[in-house]
């Protein structure tokens, strides 16, 4: 058994002759909260997108389970859904219709039920099991993604940009939660994030990615005005305190 | 049921045109509300305008196009799907091009027999009452198909609709049951061409689903909706297209219904929401 559970190397991604990822290596170490961390357009959406196999790319990405050879599992928190807001799905439709082989339209077994009401009560959204989708704000459908992904059990949760799309105090929560959630669950934890404030009070493990990998390891180590200068260019370097900078921009895809 | 009291149920034909549209109804029904969750309503007015190059096909190798009809349009929905799956370009772009270059290949091949050109109205409008019982059983082998792609896959079908790339995260084999649906799609609405033809049948696919969306509260009452809306339109469209003082084609006078029924849900709609 190793203490990795994503390796990455030599990753490369092209897209329409442009180099999005160059020859990135980084591991990410089991059971921790690991952050990719790089300004807009770094690249960081990419690496995750190939993680889940969704864009094709040179080099390999091994992903390791614990102690057997079967591929772990992933739990997957996007960034934000394209959801069609008068389409009268519920959370609870959505959280079972991964699971149930029944078709909603027979109803929900009383198992499938209790158990997507037991995730969602661990993400404090039990009730919201009957709103539909359309109406949840940003916040609310944050944590409903999440619940979604944890009922995956997954051994590896990774999650896009968790800081987007909701108010300090909503970071916050979510932060606290996902630190007790990782605690009881033993899963790791893969983020990626342009906020440096959220990484600097959670991570464990930084990956500072500008095309390819500037630094990674410890956030003490990696979080210097030298390294951050290279990723985010010069101005960041001569900031005291950098992750107090606490913009709210949008996707980097 | 004994609607032979009603003006043009003693007729053979109206009772085989009420049974194929009855089979026809959960079809409609099921696979429309996939259709509009996925976002595919585009997608199906592209298979059924792939008959034109069926027909066109079938005058070539001079097969009945009552095979080369589904197999071209299982053909272009299969493609559309890969196309769309591997391409970056935009879907209505990709259907847009596939859908024309179909259209014009059917109609310049068609165009050179002016015999064949007088059948063109009979795939445009439809004919309810030309069905007869091997439209009937084909039917409801697409029905079977349906519900065991229901049984097998429906809510996966729904997850994907959600989001295909979280529903490839969390397991589900999304390229499968997007092929089997694109598949089974283009034999729904190639069996489904003989009740409201080529201009139609997207409607009849999407309106119930549409209505459904707006009337239900959850997933279960959006499929139940919609095969409420799809069956009920069906029969009062052929009992008052069949009426002494309408003498209506059936299939607009069916669409008409199911039209009713979508101001109806918005009307609904919009007192549910202030």
């Amino acid at each position: 058994m190793t203490d990795t559970c994503v390796n990455f190397d030599r990753v490369n991604v092209t897209r329409n002759g442009i180099t999005i990822l160059e020859s990135v290596s980084a591991s990410v170490p089991r059971g921790s909260c690991t952050a990719v961390v790089g300004p807009n357009g770094a690249g960081k959406t990419t690496l995750l997108l190939a993680l889940l196999g969704q864009i094709p790319y040179r080099g390999t990405i091994r992903l390791e389970a614990p102690g057997s050879n079967t591929m772990p599992r992933i739990g997957y928190v996007p960034q934000r859904l394209p959801v069609d807001r008068g389409m009268p799905i519920t959370v609870l439709d959505l959280m079972v219709m991964g699971h149930a082989r029944r078709p909603l339209w027979c109803g929900i077994s009383r198992i499938h039920r209790d158990r997507a009401l037991h995730w969602l009560s661990c993400v404090h959204a039990s009730t919201l099991a009957k709103r539909a989708l359309g109406v949840l704000s940003g916040g609310e459908w944050q944590r409903i993604l999440l619940a979604l992904a944890l009922q995956q059990e997954p051994d590896l949760l990774l999650l896009d940009e968790p800081a987007a799309g909701i108010d300090l105090r909503g970071e916050h929560l979510l932060c606290e939660l996902m630190e007790s959630l990782r605690e009881r669950h033993g899963f790791t934890q893969l983020m990626v994030s342009h906020d440096l404030a959220t990484v600097t009070h959670h991570a464990s493990h930084v990956i500072l990615l500008n095309r390819s990998v500037i630094a990674a390891g410890k956030p003490a180590d990696v979080l210097v005005p030298h390294f951050l200068s290279i990723a985010f260019g010069l101005h960041m370097g001569v900031a005291a305190a950098p992750w107090l900078h606490t913009s709210r921009e949008g996707s980097d895809r | 049921m004994n609607l032979s009291g009603l003006a043009g149920f003693e007729n053979t034909f109206m009772q085989l045109a009420l049974a194929g549209l009855l089979l026809l109804a959960p079809i409609v029904a099921i696979m429309g509300v996939h259709a509009v969750q996925m976002r595919m309503a585009f997608f199906s007015d592209a298979i059924s305008h792939s008959v034109f190059a069926g027909v066109a096909i079938s005058l070539l190798f001079n097969v009945h196009p009552q095979w080369t009809m589904p197999l071209f349009g299982l053909l272009i929905g299969i493609a559309i799907m890969a196309i769309r799956r591997a391409s970056t370009l935009s879907t209505d772009t990709v259907i847009a091009v596939t859908f024309s270059a179909v259209v014009a290949f059917g109609l310049a091949i068609i165009s050179r027999n002016p015999g064949i050109t007088r059948e063109l109205p009979r795939f445009l409008y439809g004919d309810i009452l030309t069905v007869d019982t091997a439209g009937l059983i084909r039917l409801a082998v697409c029905l079977v198909g349906v519900i065991v792609l229901q049984v097998i896959g429906g809510n996966r079908l729904l997850y994907i609709g959600i989001s295909p790339v979280l529903a490839a995260a969390h397991g589900i084999a999304v390229r499968r049951y997007q092929y089997l649906y694109a598949a089974l799609l283009a034999l729904v609405i190639i069996n489904a061409l003989w009740a409201v033809g080529v201009l139609l049948v997207t409607a009849l696919l999407v309106v119930p689903a549409a209505a459904a969306r707006n009337l239900a509260a959850s997933t279960r009452g959006l499929f139940w909706w919609s095969f409420a809306i799809s069956a009920s339109s069906s029969v009062i469209g052929l009992v008052l297209s069949a009426q002494p003082w309408a003498r209506t084609a059936s299939g607009p006078t069916i669409l008409l219904c199911a039209f009713t029924w979508f101001l109806f849900s918005l009307a609904a709609n919009r007192s549910r929401i202030h």
